[in-house]
């Protein structure tokens, strides 16, 4: 019961940080970090995957509300929610793959969590910035929106890591 | 019906994934007339508001370029205003009729909300049906053309950006009056691109690119841009690189533009091309 509130709080944080803060940061056009991927990336581990993908959903679903662009973000939250238990698996450690842990740097270490982070919010942003264009046409100019984006998301999520409470 | 069970139970992840995609592609793809639905004015009223709150923080921020503009564009207007009083009355009738030739009337708004970072990027202002702003209506700021009314709700609207993909503008050549359409391309929020103008017309650099005012949507003349000099040839036609005179990032204050003549002008455009 607690843990449901502490995921909920997460939840709420971390949308509205994305809609009053993140979504204002748009250098030169090409960098557009999405945070709120984060929500997805600490579920804890032993969580289901059905449920993981049900939250994908809300969560992109949420965003597209806010932000007007429909169905985009829920597309690519709910991919992401789909591979995470693959990067998961791919990239375990002991520790990690315990229970109703929250992945985190702290409990498996830095390098681990970037990984697991960048491969996460890659496949998130890739989907996000193709399926928005719904076209090839512009392929390497959206091709650097990703991935300068995914650097800055990735950098944001880290920093969010350090300073979040772990139990 | 026992092995269909242990099989939708064995890729039940998998399923529910493609099932929740699909939906997603759905939405996506009934996103053009996304502004039409009641679910969304429940966002945009909610959105609306917060965005309201954070612009008033944000504007003070801004006072110095937004004077600087009004500045520059209450001499523009006083240099007409002594134009149009040295003109005749129009018509047969001598008599002076102020409101004859008034065809466009304007409301100032404020921007709550903006972007220029989507392929279809939208503007959300602080009047809607409740100050007499109607779909369809243009909206420029003091330095140019913005967009077009997409969306009302009693107090905002939502307009389609010239930032937009689907944005089309018909726009001429303010020199020798040719026109074209006016696009964005999605790539640098400063330039889009004038297309379907003709090989044999001679263009240069700087150029003024304003509204055609066939549309009824703008009234003629109204600033759009300047060409780069840059061009794309092929085809019967060429596309011309226009720097937008708008800078989409500086977005405060806009003007709902109304047309009193609209509704006569496209009965009649309907009726004589039917």
């Amino acid at each position: 019961m607690n843990s449901i509130l502490r995921y909920t709080g997460a939840f709420v944080l971390l949308v509205v940080l994305q809609l009053l803060i993140f979504n204002n940061i748009e250098f030169s056009g090409y960098v557009n970090p999405y945070v709120y991927v984060m929500f997805i990336l600490i579920l804890p581990v032993s969580i289901p995957s059905w449920i993981l993908l049900l939250l994908g959903f809300l969560t992109g679903f949420v965003i597209d509300i806010f932000t007007g662009t429909m169905g985009v973000h829920t597309f690519a939250t709910v991919l992401a929610g789909f591979v995470r238990p693959w990067v998961l698996s791919l990239n375990v450690t002991a520790e990690a793959a315990e229970g109703d842990m929250s992945p985190s740097s702290s409990r498996s270490g830095l390098r681990w969590f970037f990984i697991y982070t960048v491969t996460v919010v890659l496949v998130h942003h890739l989907a996000l910035f193709f399926v928005e264009l719904f076209s090839l046409k512009h392929f390497f100019h959206t091709l650097l929106r990703v991935l300068l984006s995914t650097a800055v998301t990735t950098f944001f999520i880290l920093l969010f890591d350090f300073i979040r409470p772990h139990r | 019906m026992r092995s269909l069970l242990n099989f939708l139970l064995r890729f039940k992840t998998l399923i529910l994934f493609l099932v929740l995609e699909a939906v997603a592609l759905v939405m996506i793809s009934t996103s053009h007339n996304y502004h039409q639905t009641v679910f969304y004015g429940l966002s945009r009223n909610i959105s609306g508001f917060v965005a309201r709150r954070l612009e008033r923080g944000t504007y003070y921020f801004r006072l110095r370029s937004v004077n600087e503009e009004l500045v520059k564009e209450n001499t523009l207007l006083r240099r007409r205003l002594e134009g149009l009083t040295a003109m005749p009355a129009e018509g047969f009738s001598g008599v002076h009729d102020t409101i004859s030739g008034v065809n466009y009337t304007y409301l100032n708004a404020r921007v709550i909300s903006n972007s220029v970072n989507k392929q279809k990027n939208f503007i959300t202002l602080d009047r809607g049906s409740k100050h007499g702003v109607h779909v369809g209506m243009g909206v420029a700021s003091p330095s140019g053309v913005v967009g077009v009314v997409v969306g009302v709700s009693p107090n905002y609207s939502v307009v389609m950006s010239l930032l937009n993909t689907d944005f089309r503008l018909s726009a001429s050549i303010a020199r020798n009056d040719y026109f074209g359409s006016l696009a964005w391309d999605g790539i640098n929020y400063r330039y889009a691109k004038l297309s379907e103008i003709p090989h044999h017309v001679t263009v240069s650099e700087g150029d003024t690119i304003v509204t055609s005012g066939y549309s009824a949507i703008f009234p003629a003349g109204l600033m759009a841009g300047t060409l780069t000099g840059d061009q794309n040839r092929g085809g019967d036609f060429i596309s011309l690189e226009v720097m937008l005179s708008v800078d989409f990032k500086k977005l405060t204050d806009v003007y709902v533009i109304g047309n009193l003549t609209r509704d006569e002008r496209e009965t009649l455009e309907e009726e004589v091309v039917k």
